[in-house]
């Protein structure tokens, strides 16, 4: 029998959670494994393309001097499409293009190698190509280790922290999950596209690193859901968010649904002629806090988009921060679990409680509302074209018919459009409620 | 008994990055070190050693090897892109002694093979070549027996004695996985370098003469007719000639007529 | 390309082209599988279309004939399978499967 490999902390998956959980633990000076099944960190990780890492201030000052991005995102848009329609808000922030920064595109492969290589520096040690396969436990139903699927892959820890991502079969298997409902899920699939750097300068209106994130309701081929683009530095990120069981309960496959957004009139001039580099796929935890499992157990902690973290308020994707802020947290507690010598579920707590108190949590509050709301059927089916039409006859010049008022307009495109009255009012009430 | 296993660090990816992350050995090259390793049981007292060319980022993977259970690990200090000469020159440097070399049957970023060939000839050791199938069961009362592929889905039965190089495909054997422990433990593992030649970048890559296509009308003759009229030869235009010889003496005649034009 | 209704409109590449623009590093054995004596009882056939990756195909004989070299690893087919036992879904040995680089 080889020797018991034992450490004081594992964290299971090198994403963006794993890798600042890892970092945390490091820096406390306990010895911690981070464990990624992929061959590097990042290469089984998709998203839509945007990160937000302010949090990154606390873990890495002054991250925006080395980490890998394409484009700083200084120009939001949000699109609403019918058929032949759209309307776009858009906001632009010269602020957004200087330091500290606010949003980002990058590449999964590059972040999420890098944040772990910062991981490594801080002396965790990343074991790659190996797949956690199951928890281990003492007799008393405490998780003490992973089982992996190496030769003799045993690992013992005083702690595991499940950063694994949305599929997380640890937490599951550590029953902190209750039933799984795929109506609390999307699939996200996406093209990478490439077009020259001065070609995307110019169709998007923006120079040098300033980059674009435009987000699309109403471009899912009737499947509810929502679109994006958002630009990189020589290549765009087209995709779609697709709600599972509607996915599942209509004909149009995903590269479909990507290519008819692609071909929508507003869109195809903007992806006109570019070669798709890569085609890529992956799941959402998208409905927010009414999905969340419990935080802890004995001997372990869950994190990132494996606690359904991700903070998905209908089209607005946001997970890397909550993932990196969920893992430093989880990292903080464990930390301070270690010390104390007591790493039971009530010894973890500390959790949980900064979870609460921060951003994480209370975002998630906040936004409870947003994800049911945003891809109610008729946010999805009846709102898009109620708002084009009104904007299309607010703009329309019928002389000599006089100018009708726009109250007159929004109550006749509003009946058109088969929303009651009481419907929009209370949609209208659950948006200021959520948004406001 | 000491197997030598020769590596190339290449890149594993169709842009050709070579950042660590797209860096490694081919399935080929991992097959080479399975049938070592899988050979050394059979052999009593044999050691493994693997030995790769390439700069310092090629570490990584002679730690893998030392994690899966190769004897010993040694990186000769190259260049990442070198001809097959260079390279075999400078693995044969290391490799005397070796009773057998095992190598991967070609590298994906040159795939020319040349290595082996080179190689055998630098060591004046028997060669195997391509190779589909190594008998484990031979290796205990020697000589080899390994299979080679041939053209039209036949095969080739050779009985090879050492001191030999073999080069595999790779689909001879698949590399065990390092266990955990092991893969551990490699991580803090210094891997000793030597020196090596450190060349510029092939100017442009030499391809084999290909002729073009073209239309021919369809056959009308013997097959030997049809032949003729595809190879261009028993025409009138002096370049080439038709001659009935016993084997010996047609190879003599190929040699001859090689060396004329200048081979 | 089987079970989309005509007059859709087709994207500009083949779904072989597109998702040849991603890369596998296939291993030997298969990490998901599919019992389709159970498919054969299955009305709704969510996966056929929902797979990103295509990977589902119905066969003449009211099978599922499913390949899993080319698979995200996404999870979909699970979770909207609701057959017991017709999908057995595990990650695939450590350091093989889907393999993103710009995503
Ligand atoms: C289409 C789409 C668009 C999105 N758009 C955005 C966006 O624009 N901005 C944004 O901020 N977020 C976005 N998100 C959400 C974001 O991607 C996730 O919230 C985030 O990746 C969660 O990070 P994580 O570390 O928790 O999990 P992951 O990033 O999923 O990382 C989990 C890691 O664990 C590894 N792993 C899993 N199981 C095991 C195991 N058993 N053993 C070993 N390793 C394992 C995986 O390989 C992976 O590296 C999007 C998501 C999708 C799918
Ligand atoms: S895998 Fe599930 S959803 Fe698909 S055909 Fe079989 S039983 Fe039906
Ligand atoms: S995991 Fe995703 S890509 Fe793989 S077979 Fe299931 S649905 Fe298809």
């Amino acid at each position: 029998m080889p020797e018991q490999t034992t450490v004081d902390a594992i964290v299971v998956g090198a994403g963006p959670a794993g890798s600042a959980a890892a970092t945390v633990l490091a820096r406390h000076g306990y010895s911690v494994i981070l464990l990624e099944r992929g061959s590097f960190p990042g290469s089984k990780n998709m998203y839509g393309g945007v990160v937000y890492p302010r949090i990154l201030d606390q873990l890495h000052p002054e991250w925006w001097l080395e980490a890998p991005i394409q484009r700083w995102v200084t120009r939001r848009s949000t699109m609403v499409l019918t058929d032949t329609q759209a309307v776009t808000v858009d906001f632009r922030s010269t602020d957004w293009g200087a330091p500290p920064y606010n949003g980002a595109t990058a590449y999964r492969p590059d972040w999420d190698h890098w944040l772990a290589g910062k991981a490594e520096a801080d002396g965790a040690l990343l074991v790659c190509s190996t797949t956690a396969t199951g928890l281990l436990r003492d007799g008393s139903g405490r998780v003490v280790g992973v089982t992996t699927d190496r030769p003799d892959g045993d690992l013992h820890a005083r702690v595991v922290i499940a950063c694994d991502g949305v599929n997380s079969f640890l937490a599951k298997e550590a029953g902190l999950y209750g039933e799984v409902d795929a109506a609390n899920y999307t699939l996200g699939v996406k093209e990478t596209i490439a077009l020259p750097k001065d070609v995307i300068d110019e169709r998007f209106a923006v120079r040098g690193r300033d980059g674009v994130d435009i987000e699309i309701l109403g471009g899912t081929s009737g499947v509810n859901g929502g679109g994006f683009i958002y630009t990189n530095l020589d290549t765009l990120s087209v995709g779609v968010v697709l709600k599972l069981p509607k996915l599942g309960a209509q004909k149009l496959r995903p590269e479909q649904i990507i290519a008819n957004l692609k071909a929508h009139p507003a869109i195809a001039p903007l992806v006109e002629g570019g070669e798709i580099k890569e085609y890529s796929a992956h799941v959402i935890p998208e409905a927010g806090l009414s999905m969340m499992p419990t935080m802890t157990a004995d001997g372990m902690l869950v994190a990132g988009d494996a606690a359904a973290m991700c903070l998905a308020a209908g089209i607005w994707l946001e997970g890397v921060n909550f993932a990196m802020a969920s893992g430093m947290y989880a990292g903080e507690a464990a930390a301070e679990a270690l010390e104390a010598g007591d790493t039971s579920a009530g010894g973890l707590a500390g959790y949980e409680r900064r979870l609460n108190d921060t951003f994480v949590l209370r975002d998630h509050r906040k936004l409870h509302r947003a994800p049911a709301l945003v891809l109610s059927d008729r946010v999805q089916h009846r709102y898009p074209a109620m708002i084009a039409n009104t904007v299309e006859r607010m703009f329309r010049v019928d002389n000599p018919s006089p100018k009708p008022g726009l109250r007159r307009i929004l109550n006749e495109e509003r009946k058109r459009a088969g929303v009651r009255i009481r419907d929009l009012a209370k949609d209208t009430l659950d948006g200021l409620r959520t948004f406001g | 008994m000491r197997i030598a296993v020769c590596w190339k660090w290449v890149s594993l990816d169709r842009d050709h990055d070579v950042d660590e992350r797209w860096a490694g050995v081919s399935a080929a090259d991992e097959a080479a070190l399975e049938i070592a390793l899988l050979l050394r049981d059979a052999f009593d007292d044999c050691d493994v050693e693997v030995i790769c060319l390439g700069p310092k980022d090629a570490d990584d993977v002679l730690r893998s090897a030392l994690a899966v259970g190769a004897t010993s690990a040694r990186r000769i200090d190259a260049s990442a892109e070198l001809d097959g000469h260079t390279v075999s020159a400078a693995l044969a440097d290391h490799l005397h002694g070796a009773d057998l070399v095992v190598c991967g049957d070609y590298s994906i970023d040159r795939g020319t093979g040349s290595v082996p060939v080179f190689l055998a000839a630098e060591l004046g050791a028997a060669q195997a070549l391509g190779l589909i199938d190594v008998d484990l069961a031979s290796a205990a009362t020697m000589p080899l027996r390994v299979v080679r592929r041939l053209d039209g889905g036949r095969r080739e039965l050779l009985d090879v004695s050492l001191p030999a190089v073999l080069s595999v495909e790779g689909s001879v054997a698949r590399l065990r996985r390092a266990p955990l422990a092991a893969s551990l433990a490699s991580r803090s593992i210094a891997i000793a370098a030597v020196p090596g030649p450190h060349g510029r970048p092939a100017e442009a890559e030499v391809h084999p003469y290909r002729p073009r296509a073209r239309t021919l009308p369809a056959p009308t003759g013997g097959p030997l007719t049809r032949v003729r009229e595809i190879l261009d030869i028993g025409g009138d235009d002096g370049h080439a000639e038709t001659v009935t010889l016993d084997p010996p003496a047609a190879a003599g005649r190929i040699l001859d007529q090689l060396r004329e034009w200048g081979y | 390309m089987s079970g989309a209704p005509t007059g859709e409109r087709w994207p500009e590449l083949s779904f072989e082209d597109l998702i040849a623009t991603t890369r596998f590093d296939i291993h030997e054995r298969a990490h998901i599988t599919v019992d389709d004596a159970i498919c054969a009882d299955c009305s709704t056939r969510e996966c056929v279309v929902a797979c990103p990756a295509n990977l589902f195909v119905p066969t003449s004989d009211g099978g599922i004939l499913f390949n899993y070299e080319q698979c995200f690893e996404c999870g979909t087919c699970y979770l909207l399978c609701n057959k017991e036992g017709a999908i057995t879904w595990t990650y695939p040995e450590g350091g093989h499967g889907v393999v993103f680089k710009r995503t």
